[in-house]
Formats: C-alpha cells, structure tokens, sequence
C-alpha cells in the first residue's frame, strides 16, 4: 500500500526529536496567540518567517503550520469566556460558547471545544493522507460558475443562522453585504464608497469589524450592569463535560468534521465559511432550534471541530497544486521559497519526506494540543475571577494591538472602535451582528465571481444550471426556500420564535 | 517561550527606535532602519527585503526592520515612505512598476512618485512566462496569435488585478498583435494562476517562479518568455523578442527608494551598500531562487527607468481606459 509507504514516510520525519521539538514550539504559540483577542496567526507567522530560514523546511513548515491550527484551539477561549472572538474561525463560538459560559458551564464548554477540535484535527489528517489528490482535482473544478452557487447557498445559512426576527437578520446581511462593496471592485477596478480614503481602497477588513461588534460592544454593554457574575465552580466535576453533553456534542463533531474538510479545500472560502455553516446545519438539524443561542452544547462542538479540520484541509491546495487557499497559505509559500522550493504540484513527487512529514506532524501537533489544553480548562476558567475593571481594559489593549498588526495599519484600530459603538446600538435594538458578517464576508466574493461567470460565459446567465456541481447546489437553494415557504415550516418557526 | 521572548524584544526595539531622539547627518546611521514592503509577507518583495535587511545592518551598525504596510496596489506603503523623514532611514522595497502606473491609474494618487520618492538602486529583475491552458490549440507565440485572430474573443486573459502590469501588459499585446481578448481580473496573482490551470481562464502572463512548476508538470503550456534570454528551465520556449512581441522588458522590476529630499550623499551610501549586497554569491543565489537576475546599477538609472515607464504605460492605460477611480 503506498498511502501506508507515505503515512510511515512521514511519521518518521514528524518523529524525528527536532522535528517533535518544533512541533510543540509552533503549537503552543498558536495556542497563546489563539488565546489573545486580535493577535492571529498570519502576523505571528509573517513575524517568525526570518527565524525559519536557518532551519530544515520540513521543520520550518511544521512548525509554522502547528501555530496555524494552534490558534484554532486557542481562538475558542476567549470566545467562550469573553465573547471576544480571538481568531475570525472563533466568530460563530461566541454564539452559544459565551452563553454557557455566563451560565457557569465554562468549563465544559471549553472542554468541548478542545475535543472538537482535537476530534476534527486527528480526522482531517486523515482525510488529508488519503484523499488529497482528489480533493485536489474537485477544487479544481470549481470556478466562478461553482463558487457563485455555493455562496448563495452560504448566504441562504446566514438567513437560518439568525435567532429572532427574520426581517431583522435580513436587513443585517444586507447591511453586511453592502458595507461589503466598500473598496476598489475587482472586476472593474472602480473604487466604491472609499471617500478618496487609500485605506479603504481593499475593502473593511473582517477581524476588526467581527472584533468591535462581538468583543468590545460586550464590553460596553457588561459595564452597564452591576459586576453580578456567575460564580464559578472550581469543582472538577463542573469543569469536565458530562456523559449526556458528550452524547449531544459527538454527532455535531461528525458533521462540522465533515463540513470543514471539504469546505477547507476550497480556496477563497476563508476562515468564516466552515463554522458559519456548520452552526446552520447543527441549528437546521436540531429538534429544538430554540436552544441555540442559549448554550447549546452542539453550537459549540459543530463549528469547533468545522473550523478546525478547515484549517488542516487548507493544506490540500498547498501541498498538492502549490496554490494557497487563503492569506496564511500564500505566507507558506513565502516561508517554502525562503527554503529555495518552489511550491507546485512537484513538491509531492520531488519532496514526499515534506509533504507527507507535515501531514503526519499534524497528528502529533493535535495530540500535544489536546494534552495542553484540557489542563488548561481550569486555568482558562478561572481567568474569569479576574475583576473586570483589569480584565477588560487588557481585552481591548489587546485587541488594539491586534488589529493594529494585522497591517501595521491604525486604520484598522478605528474601524474596530467604531463597530464597538455599531455593535452596542445593536445590542440596544436587539440586532444579531452575526449575519452581518456573513454577509461583509461572501457579499464581495459572490459579485466577483457572479460578475466574473458572466463575463466568460458572454452574458449567458444559463451556465449557472447547465454546470452540473452548480444546479445541485441551486438546487438545494431552492428545496430550502420551497421548505421555508411552506405553511408547516412558518408555523413552527414562529411558535419558536414566540418563546 | 524564547520565540515569545523575542517577539517582545523585537517590539521594544521597534518602540525604542520610534522614541530615541535623532539628529541623523549625513552618511551616518543613528537609528534603527525600516524597509516598508507595501505588501503582504510572503511575496517577492517581501522575501527580497528579509534577505537584504541583516546584510544591511551589519553595513550601517543599526537593526534594520521590515514593515509590511500592505493596501491599496501599494499605495499606503509607499505614501508612508514618501512622508516620512527625508534622511534615508525610511526605505521601500516594491516592484516599481507598480510605481510607474500609480500616477496614470490614480489621479488623486496623495504623492508624487518623481518627486516624493528617491531611488536608491534597482534590485532585480524577474521574468514573465505567457502560458495556456492545454485545451488552447497553440504550443507557440505565431499558433496563439493565430489562434486568437481566428478566434476573436473567445481567449479569457487572466490577471492579477485591474491595473495590475499583466494586465496592462496583456492590453498592450492585443493592441500591438491586433487581436482581442478577455482581460478578466483576479484578486492577486496567485487566484489567476488558479483559474488558469483550472480551465476558467485560459491564458496567462506571469512571473516565471510563479508560473514555471505548472508549466514543467505540464498542467500549463509554455508559450514565451519576456527578458534578453530563454529561461533555463524551459530552453525550448522562445523569448517576446525572437518572436517579435513587443513589451520584451515587462516583468517584474524590484527596487529601493527612499524619502524624496534626501541628502545626495545618504543615497549614495545606500547605493554602494545595496551594490554590495547584490554582489555577495549568497545572495544571488537567493535572488535566483527567485526567478529573477541581480540589477545592481545607479539610482539616476532607477530614475529614468521611472520616467520612460510612467509616460509609456500612462500611455498605454489611457488608450485603453483602465480606471481605478
């Protein structure tokens, strides 16, 4: 068998003790700057690239690659004890981690989202080893026809994602999609709504609007209200997840896997894709809809274990075709060229040790992650103890130097204060800022690749039905709106929303 | 740990440079030194300033950073260098092409590239490769022009951006060959690449590191090269030249500049240590990693290298009316 020749081919490169030693270094960086509001993996990385020149590149990448899903780990903690998003994956944790957290059940929240995660990274490791040459070829198949599908399908999930009224996460996504056309348009080279501002030019960027609206205007909106909190058990018993909640989590964990892996091969998708939709589809598949947003223990496993395997899958395009499938991609090729490779599909024939040792450096990366986290759930939990008069003014510090690095731009700084202010009025008039980031986040990449397919198609809107990956998803679009419409369905969505 | 450690000394030394008064003079270098890259980590640029920076700091005896201020087609770096201090202590690494169609493409550009903006020395030059898809009948430059001529329309031309040099150079072809073609833009080089091999697009002119490993593995065809001489990773591919293309110098020009107004003298010490810097065998070996050639040379050769190029593609970006506005 020659995927057992090349899994052994890389353990015994991702077992060599440097090797493990890089490994554990990348992997704890990725958990401490996972665990920082704002401070993400690309500038860490883009920070440490100089420092890798000396080393072999399998190390190198194996270490660069254990902080990228570190931070995933990581990302979910203050997320759930905060409803700070650490890493733009985390947005969708915030949702129904930060609510178990304020009933006290921080503990096994965090704890689910450690297995998640660890659960989704040992899956899509294998999912990487077996089938990344074919992962490969289907995201090759997707062009601006496919992509176009599948996001109105996503935007279609933000609609359900929504807890409330449905005009209002309408009028959210709208809203996101239209703060989403700010920016140079990629197809006609025009700059809209920029205000001659060059910092506008590229467009608002993601992490400081999900950080102002999510982070900060809780922040502003908790010192409204008498410090009353939740006390915290330190109990053991209380932090570790019970049976029943590992019986509701296990599923969601299958199912984000699932999403995440094939979701992560696609490039362009981004780091919000995964646990949007898996959130959707956990919400979708539920009996109870109405739990979510109230502590649901699925909301919290589903986009966990989905962003996750996302993050490891995004190594498919890298490894096998030598094309980045986000930011952080394109970085690994900075640090392959460095080392004097030229990422390209000959990186798998002409470097198996490489390829295959970064595959197999992942598994051991997920372990070490694993054994440091769950530990750390006691710590992470009594961080709340902290009064919030230290614990917040270091929230937003850190978050401003977060943001500020992102492109050493302080720019950024300001968007996100002033989404801290749009956040709060949200809060106030009951708005969910969560649609409006799905929308900020596809708007842009549907109109590109809409305007893009019809473009090369001369204006021939029946592409998108004569393509065939294309019509399945419209397809289930359109079962999904036919569903929605339904009398049946109307009624339950609004006896659940009576609650 | 240590790695955090070092982030944090790494920032102290950033803030102490920031806040140490300076009375820099002359040829001195009394603190620390900055190479903006006005674009994201990974790319040409940014490789090509992590490379020069340590070589740079032991010649001046002050650190040298790197910033990445990416935005705005590399506008927001290079405004940051043209309005910092003019005393050579603000540098820009970026390929001054960019540079060269910034003015044409941006009317309210908030600088002057001939005035605001320094040359310090050009650093490298590296090649386009024109490459198809497969499914395009053309294994050469006269099948493709051919092709395209028989075929008006129906060739997609991927490119980095709007206003990104393969496009313009793509523009300026279809004028030249008289043939039309799509131009459809991509977010980046790396997403046109991506769309070509996959068959979206069919035609792409790109840097040779980055189109050269789909080209050898046969998922794209080769159909010329631009620069003075055939690649040697594709000896059988002939040059824009041989093959009577005009735009045999597009490619991408990689260059240091620094704040107008600095003191002749400043420049010309960064120019001899750049020189020498090209000059070490490590790092042509580097720059040649890069898909490209060392072009140490005199910074009034930068300039007038700016001057042609902002006149000929204005010209040729006008005629098609590309806009970023």
């Amino acid at each position: 068998m020659e995927l057992f020749d090349n899994l052994f081919l890389g353990l015994s490169t991702a077992l060599q003790f440097n090797n493990l030693i890089y490994c554990l270094i990348g992997v704890v960086i990725g958990t401490a700057i996972g665990v920082l509001p704002g401070i993400g993996p690309i500038p860490t990385v883009a920070l440490l690239l100089p420092f890798t020149f000396g080393l072999a590149p399998a190390s190198s990448l194996i270490m660069l690659a254990g902080i990228f899903y570190g931070a995933q780990y990581g990302g979910s903690t203050t997320a759930i004890l905060v409803n700070v998003p650490g890493e733009t994956s985390s947005v969708v944790t915030c949702l129904d981690g930060h609510e178990m957290a304020k009933r006290g059940r921080a503990g096994p929240a965090l704890a689910i989202a450690a297995i998640s995660s660890f659960f989704a990274g040992t899956v899509a490791t294998v999912v990487i080893a077996v089938l990344s040459l074919p992962l490969a070829a289907l995201a090759l198949k997707f062009t601006a026809v496919e992509y176009f599908s599948l996001l109105v399908l996503g935007l279609f999930a933000a609609v359900i994602l929504a807890h409330g009224s449905v005009a209002k996460s309408l009028a959210m996504v709208f809203l996101g999609l239209l703060i989403g056309t700010v920016g140079i348009d990629v197809n006609s080279g025009v700059a809209r709504m920029t205000f001659g501002i060059p910092a506008l030019s590229d467009g608002l960027d993601f992490v400081p609007v999900a950080m102002g609206m999510f982070g900060l205007a809780e922040i502003i909106a908790n010192l409204e209200r008498p410090e009353v909190r939740q006390v915290v058990s330190q109990k053991l018993r209380d932090l570790v997840p019970s049976r029943a909640d590992l019986k509701a989590a296990f599923p969601a964990m299958v199912r984000g896997t699932f999403i995440g892996s094939a979701l992560g091969v696609l490039p362009g998708g981004g780091a919000a894709l995964p646990p949007f939709t898996a959130y959707a589809l956990e919400k979708k598949v539920a009996k109870d809809p109405s739990r979510f947003g109230k502590g649901a223990i699925e909301g919290v496993a589903g986009p966990e274990a989905a962003n996750n395997a996302g993050a490891q899958t995004s190594f498919i395009p890298l490894l096998t075709l030598g094309i980045p499938a986000n930011a952080l991609m394109a970085l690994m090729i900075g640090a392959l060229m460095m080392q004097g490779i030229q990422p390209g599909p000959q990186v798998m024939t002409e470097q198996p040790e490489l390829v295959w040792g970064v595959i197999a450096s992942m598994w051991t990366g997920n372990l070490m992650l694993l054994i440091i986290n769950l530990p750390l759930v006691g710590l992470w939990v009594s961080m709340l103890k902290i009064p919030y008069r230290l614990l917040f003014p270091a929230i937003v510090l850190f978050c401003c130097i977060g943001t500020y690095g992102i492109s050493n731009s302080a720019f950024n700084v300001w968007l996100m204060l002033g989404c801290a202010v749009v956040g709060y009025f949200f809060i106030k008039v009951g708005v969910e800022p969560a649609p409006l980031l799905l929308g900020l986040v596809l708007g842009p990449q549907l109109e590109e690749n809409f305007r893009r397919a019809m473009q090369l198609s001369d204006g021939d809107p029946s592409v998108f039905v004569t393509r065939p990956i294309s019509a399945v998803l419209l397809g289930i679009v359109a079962l999904m709106l036919i569903a929605m419409l339904s009398p049946a369905v109307l009624k339950t969505r609004k006896e659940a929303l009576a609650e | 740990m240590t790695l955090r450690l070092l982030k944090a000394a790494a920032a102290a030394l950033t803030l102490c440079g920031a806040l140490a008064p300076s009375f820099a003079h002359a040829q001195n270098f009394e603190r620390p030194v900055r190479i903006v890259v006005p674009f994201a980590p990974g790319g040409t640029s940014d490789i090509l300033a992590r490379l020069i920076a340590p070589k740079l700091s032991e010649a001046v005896g002050q650190p040298v950073v790197v910033e990445n201020k990416p935005g705005a087609a590399g506008n927001i770096g290079a405004d940051a260098v043209a309005k910092a201090r003019p005393d050579g202590h603000t540098l820009l690494l970026m390929d001054i092409g960019s540079l060269a169609v910034a003015p044409s493409l941006f009317p309210d550009l908030s600088y002057n590239v001939e005035n605001d903006l320094a040359p310090v020395g050009m650093v490298m030059f590296g090649p386009y490769v024109l490459a198809v898809n497969p499914s395009v009948p053309a294994k050469n430059v006269s099948e493709l022009v051919a092709y395209a001529k028989a075929n008006p329309g129906k060739l997609a031309v991927a490119n980095s951006g709007v206003g990104a040099l393969n496009h313009i150079t793509a523009v300026a072809l279809a004028r030249d060959l008289g043939i039309g073609w799509k131009n459809v833009p991509y977010k980046g080089g790396a997403a046109a690449s991506r769309a070509v091999v996959s068959g979206e697009s069919n035609v792409i002119i790109n840097g040779a590191t980055a189109t050269l490993p789909f080209v050898t593995n046969k998922q794209l065809v080769g159909i010329a090269v631009t620069g003075e001489e055939r690649l040697a990773a594709l000896p059988d591919v002939e040059t824009f030249k041989e093959a009577k293309l005009p735009l045999n110098d597009a490619g991408t020009w990689q260059g240091l500049l620094t704040t107008g107004k600095t003191p002749p003298e400043v420049v010309a010490r960064l120019n001899g240590e750049l020189n020498k810097i090209l000059a070490l065998p490590e790092i042509q070996a580097k720059i040649a990693e890069q898909g490209g050639s060392p072009r140490p040379g005199t910074p009034e050769a930068v300039k007038s290298w700016l001057v042609t190029n902002i006149k000929s593609w204005g010209d040729i970006v006008r005629a098609a009316d590309i806009k970023t506005n």
